[in-house]
């Protein structure tokens, strides 16, 4: 099979070198010049941070001498199974965009109005203040959305608040704009409520803003409306923003209601960060925007409006052809098509639970309700010459060309991140195979030993 | 509408003065300035000269084998996936064969990168560059993208001119004379907005053994690749990778009139392994792994793209560019304040000069096109944008007609404020 005809073409990840490269002024050669270019440190610095390179790690210890496919459930892409495909609605308002002739010219910065108040009467729908057209910035992809607005809020000496565990990105994207990172943790036994006590104490006065992502990737929960008030007001308090990430505000399969950030924008100035790239399943589609929730209007007398739209006018924008299609795409959003999703994905969560019973190393201790990730705590004290979660998963891959993400990688030691998002076959035969590497390294019980022992002599 | 609570709320936020900086050099500030200058209650079209943007015009519309292309490759679901970071395979491959075919060796597909536009492409390589105490040596007149992006990741920039009585050829030695051991990289647009000359082969080869000499990359923006439609043809600085290390920057935007698709790339032409061994390319990877990447539906396109379109489609449209470059070339020689020194044999743009001394009140390039566009619903863009005061840059890739009415608006404007003969 070509590299594009397999199924994961798209989730291969390129080479990528965690090391630092050293700056150096080399000579060609006959010595006639010295090049003056070289590496830039910020660059390596930052980018020690994403997961590409624990991923590629993890692939390149799987082998084709362990005669099983390499199932990928390190990282995540819905979109290349045809299971979670868009809906129909939405490839046709971008083949009529195409056809028209109306997706090919440049746009404005902020994107075009029809597509800003398109996204504003899309998040309207659950909020008290209402948005206006012009509290709404287009990006290319949520990821985009973050570039722009740590760029806008970079100053020297600043620092931000990021959860852990969290989503890597940010973390690079925070280094590369010149923010120091600060982390709060998303307590496990409190349903990864964030330790808001902890928040205070990190906090101090050159701190600009807090991120929430909810509904919450990696850890899967969706935030209620009392503790998401309590964000809010703790935010207030330290007089910083509150940056919400909901992208995952489709992809809900649980009992609890998605609470928009938005709606204490009166206690504090949210910023939302969104996209069509979960809900739809199209992240190749690179549409997000940015939302400012603030009836107060701090954002406008800080400035940080000024910053974002001025970021936005030198920066790539989202194609032409996705902003207008954009208005069709989102008032045809199809609850049909959300709750197939999302049925999916939940038969997938309760498939894994009901595995990991029979697997006693591995253990789920909430299940996710939402986004398209399972955390798991790894119970090394049943196992045998397994020292960590790294360890765990270079042994899997090794051993059963399974990648799972470990849990360090999002700041999560001794925990372990399966996606679920994928055909619910590959979940079934990836426990299978993770079930037979837990009973191969399992520890030997007393009396186990002594029968070996025993066989020995 | 700024609404303060009781007590004047102290929030820990605010701007980030670099990005304030920054963008206040763009094109698209001095347009809206412009734009929001002109008078309502004209009936008048408002004629764009200013931008650099013909997709809207009929006559300047793309190829319908590119639109099929994407339509296939949303259909087949096949691209609503994320990319790799350097672009998937086949946008890769397709780019690199694409950029082959006028050149005497063969690109890698594994040197090329795909990026959300030309735009995206400077951003990244701009950043990457940008290492304490680095300068890059930028040309003036300039685009000014590079500008703002310099500015933004805080690389200091130094101008040499494009000389304009040696029809825009570089100054050569002062690209010697302002380089030192912390100039990182030059860059050259050809074919060359905003000034609208093609560079020769002799000079490009000379260019190439400048920046070998200085130790520096060559940045070569070919965005407009093709677009030579004059005495002159393309030749790409790909050529002289040999010579010197070159990053080629390019995109489906110009030559297929789809500024909006957002397709560009960015390649490294690395024979000898300078970049590869300096570190520079492993930065360059690792910030392009940490940025957005053009759509994946848009890149699936790219193989039919462009292997489906035939050259009478490119020739053609470039004949047209040409008439309108002709019809500009006429107009200019009417009026009396202002003279092209060098008639346009590339891209989608001119340079012409102002005669102050010979105009009534108006005291600058930004007064005359402010008072252009009230008076006369015509946008032209003032040469301070791109780094000539007193100049101004005019794009003539417009519908004909548009063309024509606007020097006629342009002729009315200067006789109204020419001064009187005693």
């Amino acid at each position: 099979m070509s590299e594009e005809q397999q199924p994961h073409a798209n989730l291969v990840v390129p080479t990528f070198r965690t090391e630092k490269e050293p700056k150096t002024q080399t000579q060609n050669g006959n010595g006639r010049s010295v090049w003056r270019f070289g590496g830039s440190e910020k660059a390596a610095e930052a980018s020690t941070v994403t997961l590409r390179g624990v991923i590629f790690m993890l692939f390149d210890n799987c082998s084709k001498d362990v005669k099983k496919t390499v199932l990928p459930l390190g990282h995540g892409d819905p979109s290349v199974y045809s299971c979670f495909r868009t809906c129909i609605e939405a490839e046709d308002a971008v083949v009529d965009v195409l056809r028209s002739g109306k997706g090919n010219s440049y746009g404005p910065g902020a994107g075009i109005p029809p597509a800003r108040r398109a996204v504003a009467d899309y998040l309207n729908g659950d909020l008290p203040n209402k948005l206006s057209p012009d509290d709404i910035f287009l990006t290319a992809g949520c990821n985009q959305g973050i570039e722009i607005v740590f760029e806008s809020l970079a100053r020297p000496s600043a620092n931000i608040l990021l959860p852990r565990p969290g989503f890597p990105h940010y973390d690079a994207r925070a280094v590369y704009s010149g923010l120091e990172i600060r982390k709060f943790d998303l307590l496990p036994d409190r349903e990864w409520e964030i330790d808001l006590e902890g928040v205070e104490s990190i906090a101090d006065e050159n701190t600009v803003a807090i991120v929430v992502i909810n509904p919450n990737n990696p850890c899967g929960n969706v935030y209620s409306h009392d503790h998401l008030k309590k964000v809010a007001e703790t935010a207030r308090k330290l007089g910083i923003m509150v940056i919400t990430d909901e992208v995952y505000d489709r992809t809900i399969f649980g009992d609890n209601p998605f609470v928009p950030m938005g709606k204490f924008a009166s206690i504090v100035p949210v910023l939302t960060l969104g996209g069509i790239s979960k809900g739809w399943v199209v992240p190749g589609w690179k549409l997000g925007w940015i939302a400012l929730n603030d009836p107060e209007g701090v954002f406008e007398y800080t400035k940080v409006t000024q910053s974002i739209k001025q970021n936005l006018d030198i920066t790539p924008d989202p194609s032409t052809i996705i902003q207008v299609a954009l208005p069709e795409i989102l008032e045809k959003a199809d609850k049909k098509f959300f709750a197939k999703k999302n049925k999916i994905l939940k038969h997938n969560v309760d498939l894994v639970c009901d595995r990991l019973k029979d697997i006693p190393c591995v253990v789920c201790p909430k299940k996710p309700e939402s986004c398209t990730y399972l955390l798991t705590k790894l119970e090394l004290s049943l196992l045998e010459n397994i020292k960590d979660d790294i360890d765990f998963c270079v042994k899997l891959a090794r051993e059963e060309n399974l990648v799972l993400l470990p849990g360090e990688a999002l700041g999560l030691k001794n925990w372990m991140r399966i996606t679920i998002g994928v055909e619910a076959h590959m979940l079934e035969d990836a426990l299978e195979r993770l079930k037979g590497f837990c009973a191969r390294h399992a520890k030997k019980t007393e009396t186990e030993t002594e029968s070996l022992e025993a066989l020995k002599l | 509408m700024e609404k303060t609570n009781g007590a004047n709320k102290r929030w820990n936020f605010g701007a980030n003065e670099v990005v304030e900086r920054s963008s206040s050099l763009s094109i698209r500030q001095y347009l809206e300035t412009l734009i929001s200058s002109l008078n309502v209650n004209d009936g008048r079209t408002v004629i764009p000269l200013g931008h650099g943007d013909p997709s809207p015009f009929p006559r300047f519309s793309t190829d319908p084998v590119a639109v099929q292309a994407i339509c296939d490759s949303v259909r087949s679901t096949k691209f609503n996936t994320y990319s790799s970071a350097s672009g998937i395979p086949i946008a890769r491959k397709a780019v690199a064969e694409y950029l082959s075919r006028d050149l005497s060796y063969q690109i890698s597909p594994d040197d090329v990168h795909i990026t959300a536009g030309c735009l995206q492409a400077i951003e990244i390589l701009i950043s990457a560059l940008a290492t304490p105490g680095a300068n890059i040596l930028l040309p003036r007149p300039s685009y000014p993208m590079y500008d703002s992006r310099a500015s933004f990741s805080q690389l200091e920039v130094r101008y040499f001119d494009l000389l304009q009585e040696k029809a825009w050829d570089v100054d050569l030695d002062a690209v010697e004379a302002l380089a030192d051991d912390k100039t990182v990289a030059m860059v050259l647009i050809n074919p060359c907005n905003p000034c609208g000359n093609v560079f020769s082969r002799q000079h490009l080869q000379k260019i190439a053994e400048t920046a070998s000499k200085l130790g520096i990359l060559v940045i070569a923006d070919e965005v407009y690749d093709h677009y030579a439609f004059g005495e002159k043809p393309f030749v790409s600085m790909a050529e002289f990778a040999d010579i010197v290390p070159v990053v080629l920057l390019g995109a489906i935007s110009k030559r297929w009139f789809v500024p909006g698709w957002r397709l560009g790339w960015m390649v490294t032409l690395d024979p000898h392994c300078v970049m590869k061994d300096s570190g520079f390319l492993q930065s360059l990877t690792n910030v392009i792994s940490m940025s957005t990447d053009a759509a994946t539906f848009i890149q699936g396109a790219i193989p039919d793209i462009i292997g489906n379109t035939k050259e009478e489609f490119f020739s053609s449209k470039l004949e047209m560019v040409r008439e309108c470059a002709e019809i500009c070339n006429e107009e200019i020689t009417k009026i009396p304040c202002i003279t092209c020194p060098c008639k346009p044999e590339g891209s989608m743009f001119t340079m012409v000069k102002l005669n102050l001394s010979l105009l009534e009140d108006i005291s600058d390039d930004l007064d005359f096109c402010y008072k252009l566009a009230k008076e006369e619903s015509l946008i032209i863009l003032p040469g301070r944008a791109v780094g000539l005061k007193n100049w101004l840059r005019i794009t003539f890739a417009v519908e004909l007609e548009l063309l024509i009415e606007g020097f006629s608006r342009l002729n009315n404007f200067v006789q109204r404020h020419s001064k009187k003969q005693p």
